[in-house]
């Protein structure tokens, strides 16, 4: 009995001493990372959008993102848009309530201020004040418009789906007509040497300029990857290339409309990334012109 | 085992060649079969082995004598869990560039024999000083490992060292799979044991 009680006693007391490590370095960490994730992602978005340190972004740009909720009310589900709108010559942000099939329902402000608005807490926060309580609320996805003066330079939507092992993180950007201006890899734990290629320049800028015609039936073929091609597709970096810029063009317009060159030995992974992003421009091309329809016949002074 | 009598020196050289983690003790052989497939994983992953191993031999040197004998495996285990996650904390928010690349490594750590082994054998029963160089050997043991497998398996498998292209073609993608980590690991055993029984044969006849 006494063995028991020390042993427990002393399991508990390690226990506690790892517990008060852990969590005390995670406190002095965790702004730090949170910040480092962020700059992160800012980084990855303007990388999209062909900025870099070398050609930084214009002062107009400017960053717009919506979120968007699913709304449950008993079985009724609706959506939920949390709008960037202007609110006394700055930005404010809003509720939007649509149903299933595109109609408009309600529109509540928000007590949002927008430098919270990236965080899910404070947006939750603000939303659990506008709705009232047999309504629930969840997550589901957010879209990045960036706008360069006055006009929509792209969309940058942040997605993931399911790859080989576990669900691959990306980042998208498409231009106003839903061509893809870039993919970027974000996270994923594909099999390194196969399915980890997919985060290479030779595979992932296959999918830059596809138009959205085009990304309606893209498919993936087992062919190895043509050498020149695969040249041009690695120059795609801002780099100098050996190519000449002519001869450059002259291949972009040859495999423009080719679909997606297979990974040697991680054709599941092409797949997945391949499928994954026309799902993802099909989805999004469906919903922004609902909600622009929907934005533009209620008048809501929307900022994007 | 009684407390180390071995210089600092004789423990690192211990670590790295007479009782080499994948070669000899054949120790953490699931990252030795699975991760290695580049030079570059194979570093990422020894500098991340060597930064846990050295610290948890030091906290657990410096613990062992508080340890109830019954529950040190799951102090062990706590410890090693403790540091991993520091540094992958410490990692993400200051040295965000190195989390990058080394950050799926890290968290692979705590299930990793050979930091729990040389917990186990070495460090409970020497002094911090020795756990210290003793995590030391045991680390650069590693990273010889994994580095040199990375070397074979990327070489023959890509035709890639570091991901700069020296063979200008893929000579075989099956040393890339797997698969092949088995057969590298046991033909890499093979030849480490070789040349230790041929340099104590040389050293007997002289």
């Amino acid at each position: 009995m006494k063995q028991i009680i020390r042993i427990t006693v002393g399991l508990t007391i390690s226990c506690l001493i790892a517990a008060l490590v852990m969590g005390s370095v995670f406190v002095i960490t965790d702004k730090a990372k949170r910040h480092n994730e962020h700059v992160n992602v800012q980084q990855t978005m303007l990388g999209l959008l062909g900025y870099s340190t070398s050609h930084p972004a214009p002062p107009e740009l400017k960053l717009y993102s919506i979120y968007r909720y699913i709304f449950t009310d008993g079985n009724v589900n609706t959506l939920g848009y949390v709008l960037p709108v202007l609110k006394g010559g700055g930005v404010g942000y809003q509720l939007m309530e649509m149903d299933l099939d595109g109609g408009f329902v309600a529109q509540h402000p928000l007590d949002l201020a927008p430098e919270d608005a990236s965080e899910s807490a404070e947006r939750s926060a603000a939303l659990r004040k506008a709705i009232k309580p047999p309504k629930t609320f969840s997550y589901a996805d957010a879209t990045i418009v960036a706008k360069l003066g006055e006009k929509r330079l792209a969309y940058l939507l942040p997605g993931e789906f399911p790859g080989f092992k576990t669900f691959i993180h990306v980042m998208l950007a498409l231009d106003p007509s839903f061509e893809i201006l870039g993919l970027e890899i974000t996270e994923q734990e594909e099999d390194p040497g196969l399915g980890a290629e997919i985060k290479q320049d030779y595979f992932k800028n296959q999918f830059k300029g596809k138009s959205f015609k085009k990304i309606k039936e893209l498919h993936v073929v087992k062919e190895p990857l043509p050498e020149e091609y695969k040249a041009y597709l690695e120059s795609q970096k801002g780099k100098e290339s050996p190519i000449p810029k002519a001869e450059l063009d002259v291949i972009r317009s040859r495999y423009q409309d080719r679909d997606i060159y297979a990974l040697t030995g991680a054709t599941i992974s092409s797949k997945a990334v391949t499928d994954g992003v026309k799902n993802m421009v099909a989805k999004f091309a469906y919903r922004i012109n609902r909600l622009d329809k929907v934005i533009s016949a209620r008048n809501i002074p929307a900022v994007f | 085992m009684p407390a180390t009598t071995k210089t600092n020196f004789q423990l690192v050289s211990n670590g790295i060649l007479n009782e080499n983690p994948i070669f000899r003790l054949a120790l953490s052989m699931c990252p030795a079969v699975g991760i290695s497939t580049t030079v570059m994983n194979g570093l990422m992953l020894g500098i991340a082995v060597l930064f846990v191993q050295v610290f948890s031999s030091c906290t657990i040197a410096a613990i062992k004598n508080y340890i109830h004998p019954r529950i040190r495996i799951p102090t062990y285990t706590l410890t090693i869990a403790t540091w991993v996650t520091v540094i992958d904390l410490v990692l993400a928010a200051y040295v965000p560039a190195a989390y990058k690349e080394m950050g799926i490594f890290v968290k692979l750590i705590v299930a990793f024999a050979i930091i729990t082994m040389r917990l186990e054998t070495f460090a409970c029963k020497n002094t911090v000083s020795a756990s210290f160089w003793d995590g030391i050997g045991m680390g650069f043991g590693f990273m010889f490992g994994m580095v040199a497998l990375g070397f074979v398996r990327e070489l023959l498998g890509m035709g890639t060292l570091l991901g700069y292209d020296v063979l200008g073609f893929r000579p075989l993608l099956f040393f890339v799979l797997p698969a092949a980590g088995f057969f590298c690991v046991g033909i890499m055993m093979a030849v480490f044991n070789y040349v230790e029984i041929v340099y104590n044969r040389k050293k007997r006849a002289r």
